[in-house]
C-alpha cells in the first residue's frame, strides 16, 4: 500500500472509521430516545426538547464533518490561537454572562447561548497537544516539563471557577492529568505531586469551593443527613435506578421518572430515565457503548501518526470519559454529585457539539493514522 | 501497538495507552458491578421506595352522626363550609388576582395581607409556593356560586368544601348538645392512638362529648398516585400502579335519637325569656328521660365549632369566657345550688320514715326560732303549723326542730337515698355531685365542735347542702313515681345513617328508695296543697289548666360585697336563687319539672311560673299529638284507633 501525504484527504475516506461513527450513533440515537421519555411527561410540556436536540446533533454533525476532513496538522497550527480565543470567551463570560442558577456561564447570542466553557475542553486538549508535540521527552519528564502545560490548563481552570462551574474545572484538569499520564513522568516527580495534593486538597476546600459545591461533596459523603435538601437529587436518582430492576419497568413507564422524582432529569440525571426504563439490561449495553467508544479513542491515540494526533485523541477520549464515568458515578452514588453531563445523552446545545466536535476531531486523527509520515508508517505496517 | 515502536518521537507514549486502557476498563467495572448490585441484588428495595414516593394513603373523611330529638327534628348536624384556596405559584397576579379581590369584596386590609404573603411565597425558592394557602374561610353560598360560575377565568384559585358541625337551633339547648373543638396538642398525645389527627374536631361538651366515640364515625382511606409535588394523577394509566388493598371505605359516625323534645325546649326558653340566668330540667317520672333542659344565658355552638375562622371563634370565646353570668357553666347539672326548701320533703321523709315526729302535732312559728345563743329565722309568722302546712307555706321553724329531732345524718342518709350528693351519670357535661353534708363531713371541714345549728340550716336546704337541678329532678320523680330512682336518659337510640336502630336504650333504674308508701302520699298531697291550697307558697302563680303538684325554694346566697363594683351587680349577685320543683300531673305524674332561677330571689313568685308554662305547654303538646296520631291512622285504615281510657 503505497501513500502519498499529498493525497491524504483523497486517501482518508477511505479510511473512515465506522466503529468510531457507530458506536457514536448508538449513543446518540439511544440519547435522543431517552430524552423523549425524560422530557414526555404527561403533564410536563416539554415534550419539544428532545427536537432541539435533534437540531443539536445534526448541527455537531455537520460540524464534526468539516472538523474531521480539515487536515489535523492545519489545525495544529492554529492550536494557540484557538486555545486564546477560549481563554477570551471565558472572560467574556464573566463579563457578558446572564445568572442563571447561581452561576453564570453562557454568553447570550441572539435567541440562544452558548457555553464557552464547554468548548475550552477542546481548545485546551489542542493547545497541550500542540505543546507535547513541540516537546518530545522520551527520557522522561521532570515536573518542570510539564510547568506549562500546568499552566496552559491552570488558567481556563480558574476562569471557570469563577463562574463557578466545579464540573467544567474538574473535566479540564482531568484532561490535563490524562495527558499527562500520557507523558512519561519521573518517579521522583510523581512523588512531588501527590504530596502537593494532599497538601492542596484542604486549602481547595477551605478557600475555592463555594457553600453549595461543598454541601455537595458532604451531601454524598453522608447522604441520609440531607434527603430534603442537596442529597435529594441524588437519592431520588438512586432510587429510580434500583426501581428498573434487571429487564426495566419498559420504556416512558419508569414511575420516578414520570411522576417528577428524579429532577434535571434531562440534563444531569438522563442515566437514571435510562435505567429505570431498560433495567440492568439496558445499562449494561450502554456501559459498553461508552467504554468501547473511549477504549476506541485511546487506540485512535496508539495509532496516531504524530504526537499531536496521539495527545489530541487521548484528549477527546478522556473527556468522553471523565464525562461519563462522574455522571454514571455520581447517579449511582460512587463520586459526589458534581454537574457533568452525560455525553450525547444529556440535552443541551453547547454540551452536544463540544462532544461531536471532539469525535470529529478523533475520526480526524483515525483516518489520518495512515496518511503522512508514510515511510515509517509502512515500516510499522509490515 | 506496535505501530510506535519504530518511531522515535512517539517512544514517551509508547506504553502509556494501555495503562489508560486498564484504568477505564476497571472503572466501568466498578460501575457495572455497582449498577448491578443496585438493579439486580437490591432493587426490591428501590422498588418500595419508588412505590412509596408515588402511592399515597390519602384519609377519607367520615361524617360525623346527626343528633336528633325525640321525634327526630335535626339538633346537630353537618354542613359544608366553603373555603378559598390559592395557589401562590399557580396565581396571575396582574389578572387572576383582581378580579377575586373583586368578587369577594376583599376589605384592602384584608386584601394587603393575603397578597404580601402570596408573593413572599411566590419567591421562595423551596416548594412551598407550589402548595395552597387559605384566602378565605367560610364564604357565603352566593360566593360559592360566583365563584363556579367563573372558575374557568380563576386558575390557581380552588373553593373546597370542609364539613362543619351545624346546630341549627342555635342557642336553645346548647348545653345539652354541646359544641365542637380543634383537639389540642397536649390531647392530641392520648388521643393519636384513636385515630385522632391534628386538626381534627371532637365533642367538647354536651352530648358531642358524652357521645363522641359513636358520633365521630371512623375514618377510611384511599391510595392515590402522586408525584414528587404531591400532585394527584387521575388518568387510568396511573392508577394500575395502585396495588390492593386500594381501599379503605370511612364508616360514618352513628346518628343519635335523644329523649329530648324540641318543643319542650322552646317551651322553657319562652317560659324563662325573661331570666337572666337559671336552668329548666324537664324528665319523664316513669322513665327517667331527659325532655328538655335549658341553661340560661346559653350560647351559640355554631360559633365555637369552628368553619367560620379563627377571628370569630376567639372573640366567641373571649365573649362566652368575660360574661359573669357564666354562659359556659351548665347550670343543669354542673352547677351544684343551695336547695332551699325544695329539700323540705325529703327532710320530712327522713323524720316519718323513723317515726320521729307526730304528723298531727303543730309547732307554732313565731317567725324565728331560737337555738342556743342564735336566732333561726322564718320567712312568715306561719302560728300554729303541722307538717303538712310547714310544707304547704314552707315553714322553717317546724323543720328547725324536725331537724333536731331527726338528726343531720338521718337527713343526709334519705338525700343520698334519693340520689344527692352523687353525680346522676348523664355523661354529657362535667357533673358536680352536690353535697350531703353528714357529721362525718363537717368533722373534716370545719373547725371547732360540731354544733347542732348545721343541722337546722341542712333540714331547710341551706348550709354545706348544695344540688343540681338534674338531681333534683329525678328525686321529685321519685317521689311522684312512688319511689323509683331512675338514671337520667337522654339518648333514646342508636341509629345508622339511614334510620335504622343499632341501640335501643331502655331506661334503667338506679334503685328503689326506701320509702314507705304512706309517706309518700302525705308528701304528695302537701306538695298539692302547695300549689293548690289558698295559703300555698305557689298558688298565686298557678294556672287554672295545669294539675300540678311542687315544692317551692328559696336559697339564700353567701352574701359577698364585690369590692367597689357596679352597685347593680353587687345587688344582683346577692339576690336569693329560686327554685321551684314540681311534678304533674297530680293523679298520675308524667313529668317532674325543676326550675331553677338564678339571683331570681322569692322561688313561688319567680321559679314557679317558668314551671308552670312548661307544664302547660306539655299539656298542650300531648293532645295536639294524641290528636294528630289518632286522625292520621282513621284515614288510612278502617279499624278504629286505640283509644285510651280517657276520663
Amino acid at each position: 500500500m503505497t501513500v502519498h501525504a499529498d493525497d491524504a484527504g483523497f486517501r482518508a475516506r477511505d479510511r473512515f472509521d465506522w466503529p468510531l461513527f457507530i458506536s457514536a450513533a448508538l449513543i446518540a440515537v439511544i440519547g435522543i430516545v431517552n430524552l423523549y421519555s425524560a422530557t414526555s411527561i404527561a403533564t410536563n410540556a416539554r415534550a419539544e426538547l428532545y427536537l432541539n436536540q435533534v437540531y443539536w446533533l445534526v448541527a455537531g454533525g455537520i460540524l464534526a464533518v468539516i472538523v474531521a476532513s480539515i487536515d489535523y496538522r492545519h489545525i495544529e497550527r492554529f492550536a494557540y490561537v484557538l486555545y486564546i480565543v477560549g481563554v477570551v470567551l471565558l472572560v467574556l463570560v464573566l463579563i457578558l454572562a446572564r445568572d442563571i442558577k447561581g452561576a453564570a456561564r453562557w454568553i447570550p447570542i441572539g435567541s440562544f447561548s452558548f457555553q464557552p466553557s464547554e468548548f475550552m475542553k477542546l481548545f485546551l486538549t489542542i493547545a497541550l497537544a500542540k505543546y507535547l508535540h513541540d516537546d518530545p521527552k522520551n527520557e522522561g519528564r521532570a515536573l518542570r516539563d510539564l510547568a506549562v502545560p500546568a499552566l496552559l490548563t491552570l488558567l481556563p481552570v480558574m476562569l471557570v471557577l469563577r463562574q463557578p462551574d466545579l464540573g467544567t474545572a474538574l473535566i479540564l484538569t482531568l484532561i490535563f492529568v490524562s495527558i499527562a499520564a500520557l507523558t512519561r513522568i519521573k518517579w521522583k516527580s510523581l512523588l512531588t505531586l501527590g504530596i502537593t495534593g494532599l497538601i492542596a486538597t484542604p486549602l481547595i476546600w477551605n478557600y475555592v469551593l463555594k457553600d453549595y459545591q461543598r454541601m455537595r461533596i458532604t451531601s454524598f459523603l453522608n447522604p441520609e443527613a440531607d434527603i430534603r435538601g442537596a442529597g435529594w437529587h441524588a437519592h431520588h436518582a438512586r432510587i429510580a435506578i434500583g426501581n428498573g430492576g434487571l429487564f426495566g419497568q419498559g420504556y416512558m413507564k419508569g414511575t420516578q421518572n414520570q411522576y417528577k422524582f428524579i429532577p434535571e432529569n434531562h440534563t444531569d440525571f438522563p442515566f437514571p430515565v435510562f435505567a429505570e426504563d431498560w433495567g440492568f439490561v439496558g445499562s449494561l449495553v450502554l456501559f459498553g457503548l461508552y467504554a468501547f467508544l473511549i477504549l476506541w479513542a485511546i487506540r485512535i491515540a496508539s495509532q496516531a501518526k504524530n504526537r499531536f494526533g496521539a495527545v489530541l485523541a487521548v484528549g477527546v477520549g478522556a473527556m468522553l470519559f471523565w464525562h461519563s464515568f462522574f455522571n454514571l458515578g455520581m447517579v449511582v452514588g460512587i463520586l459526589p454529585v458534581v454537574g457533568v453531563t452525560l455525553p450525547l445523552f444529556s440535552y443541551g446545545g453547547s454540551s452536544v457539539v463540544t462532544i461531536l466536535i471532539g469525535l470529529g476531531l478523533l475520526m480526524n486523527v483515525s483516518m489520518r493514522r495512515y496518511s503522512f509520515a508514510a515511510a515509517d508508517g509502512r515500516l510499522a505496517r509490515l | 501497538m506496535s505501530v510506535l515502536v519504530s518511531r522515535s518521537d512517539m517512544g514517551e507514549f509508547r506504553k502509556r495507552p494501555r495503562w489508560l486502557a486498564l484504568v477505564v476498563v476497571l472503572c466501568f467495572l466498578v460501575l457495572t458491578v455497582r449498577v448491578f448490585y443496585m438493579q439486580a441484588i437490591n432493587s426490591d428495595e428501590y422498588r418500595a421506595l419508588a412505590r412509596e414516593n408515588i402511592i399515597r394513603r390519602v384519609t377519607l373523611a367520615t361524617t360525623r352522626g346527626v343528633v336528633r330529638d325525640k321525634l327526630g327534628r335535626v339538633l346537630a348536624a353537618n354542613r359544608p363550609s366553603y373555603n378559598v384556596y390559592c395557589v401562590p405559584s399557580k396565581l396571575d397576579m396582574k389578572d387572576v388576582w383582581p378580579r377575586l379581590v373583586g368578587y369577594m369584596l376583599m376589605s384592602p386590609l384584608d386584601r394587603d395581607k393575603i397578597q404580601k404573603r402570596i408573593m413572599d411565597l411566590r419567591n421562595d425558592p423551596g416548594p412551598r409556593k407550589d402548595w395552597q394557602i387559605l384566602v378565605k374561610e367560610d364564604i357565603s353560598r352566593d360566593l360559592v356560586a360566583t365563584l363556579a360560575t367563573h372558575a374557568a377565568e380563576l386558575p390557581g384559585i380552588d373553593v373546597v368544601p370542609t364539613p362543619v358541625r351545624y346546630y341549627p337551633h342555635h342557642e336553645l339547648g346548647a348545653h345539652v348538645l354541646g359544641y365542637m373543638a380543634e383537639v389540642d396538642s397536649d390531647a392530641l398525645v392520648r388521643l393519636r392512638a384513636l385515630g385522632y389527627m391534628e386538626g381534627d374536631r371532637r365533642g367538647s361538651a354536651g352530648v358531642e362529648r358524652g357521645w363522641e366515640s359513636y358520633l365521630r364515625g371512623t375514618r377510611g382511606w384511599e391510595k392515590v398516585v402522586v408525584d414528587s409535588r404531591s400532585r394527584r394523577h387521575i388518568d387510568p394509566e396511573s392508577q394500575t400502579l395502585i396495588d390492593d388493598p386500594k381501599r379503605l371505605d370511612p364508616i360514618p359516625g352513628r346518628d343519635l335519637r335523644l329523649t329530648i323534645d324540641l318543643d319542650i325546649q322552646k317551651a322553657i326558653s319562652s317560659a324563662m325569656k325573661g331570666q337572666l340566668a337559671g336552668s329548666t330540667v324537664v324528665v319523664e317520672v316513669r322513665t327517667g328521660r331527659v325532655l328538655g333542659m335549658i341553661s340560661k344565658p346559653s350560647y351559640d355552638p355554631n360559633d365555637l365549632s369552628g368553619g367560620n375562622g379563627v377571628a370569630s371563634l376567639r372573640a366567641a370565646y373571649r365573649r362566652i369566657n368575660s360574661d359573669p353570668l357564666q354562659p359556659s357553666l351548665d347550670k343543669t347539672m354542673s352547677g351544684a345550688y343551695p336547695p332551699g326548701s325544695t329539700i323540705k320533703p325529703f327532710s320530712a321523709i327522713a323524720a316519718l320514715r323513723e317515726h320521729l315526729i307526730d304528723v298531727k302535732k303543730q309547732v307554732d312559728c313565731r317567725g324565728f326560732y331560737q337555738f342556743g345563743k342564735r336566732m333561726f329565722k322564718c320567712t312568715h309568722v306561719h302560728g300554729p303549723v303541722d307538717l303538712n302546712q310547714a310544707i304547704v307555706r314552707s315553714c322553717n321553724v317546724y323543720f328547725y326542730q324536725l331537724g333536731e329531732a331527726v338528726g343531720l345524718d338521718r337527713l343526709a342518709k334519705v338525700g343520698l337515698d334519693f340520689g344527692f350528693g352523687q353525680k346522676t351519670g348523664l355523661g354529657t357535661n362535667v357533673e358536680s355531685p352536690g353535697r350531703m353534708p353528714t357529721r362525718g363531713w363537717y368533722s373534716q371541714h370545719y373547725k371547732g365542735q360540731f354544733r347542732v345549728g348545721f343541722t337546722l340550716n341542712a333540714a331547710i336546704g341551706q348550709g354545706a347542702t348544695t344540688v343540681t337541678a338534674l338531681q333534683l329532678a329525678l328525686s321529685y320523680a321519685a317521689l311522684a313515681n312512688g319511689g323509683t330512682l331512675y338514671e337520667p336518659q337522654l339518648v333514646h337510640a342508636v341509629e345508622t345513617a339511614d334510620g335504622t336502630i343499632v341501640q335501643d336504650l331502655s331506661p334503667r333504674v338506679r334503685r328503689r328508695v326506701n320509702v314507705r308508701p304512706e309517706d309518700l302520699t302525705f308528701i304528695a298531697k302537701a306538695l298539692w296543697g302547695v300549689v293548690n291550697d289558698d295559703r300555698g307558697t305557689a298558688y298565686k302563680e298557678r294556672l287554672a289548666d295545669v294539675d300540678a303538684a311542687g315544692k317551692t325554694g328559696t336559697a339564700q346566697v353567701s352574701h359577698q360585697s364585690i369590692g367597689a363594683g357596679d352597685e347593680t351587680r353587687i345587688w344582683y349577685f346577692n339576690r336569693d336563687h329560686a327554685w321551684f320543683a314540681a311534678y304533674a300531673p297530680t293523679s298520675s305524674p308524667e313529668i317532674a319539672v325543676i326550675v331553677l332561677i338564678e339571683h331570681g330571689g322569692a322561688g313561688g313568685r319567680h321559679a314557679a311560673p317558668v314551671a308552670f308554662q312548661v307544664m302547660r305547654a306539655y299539656n298542650r303538646l300531648k293532645a295536639e299529638r294524641a290528636a294528630k296520631k289518632s286522625a292520621a291512622p282513621a284515614s288510612s285504615e278502617p279499624e278504629p284507633p286505640p283509644t285510651r281510657g280517657d276520663p
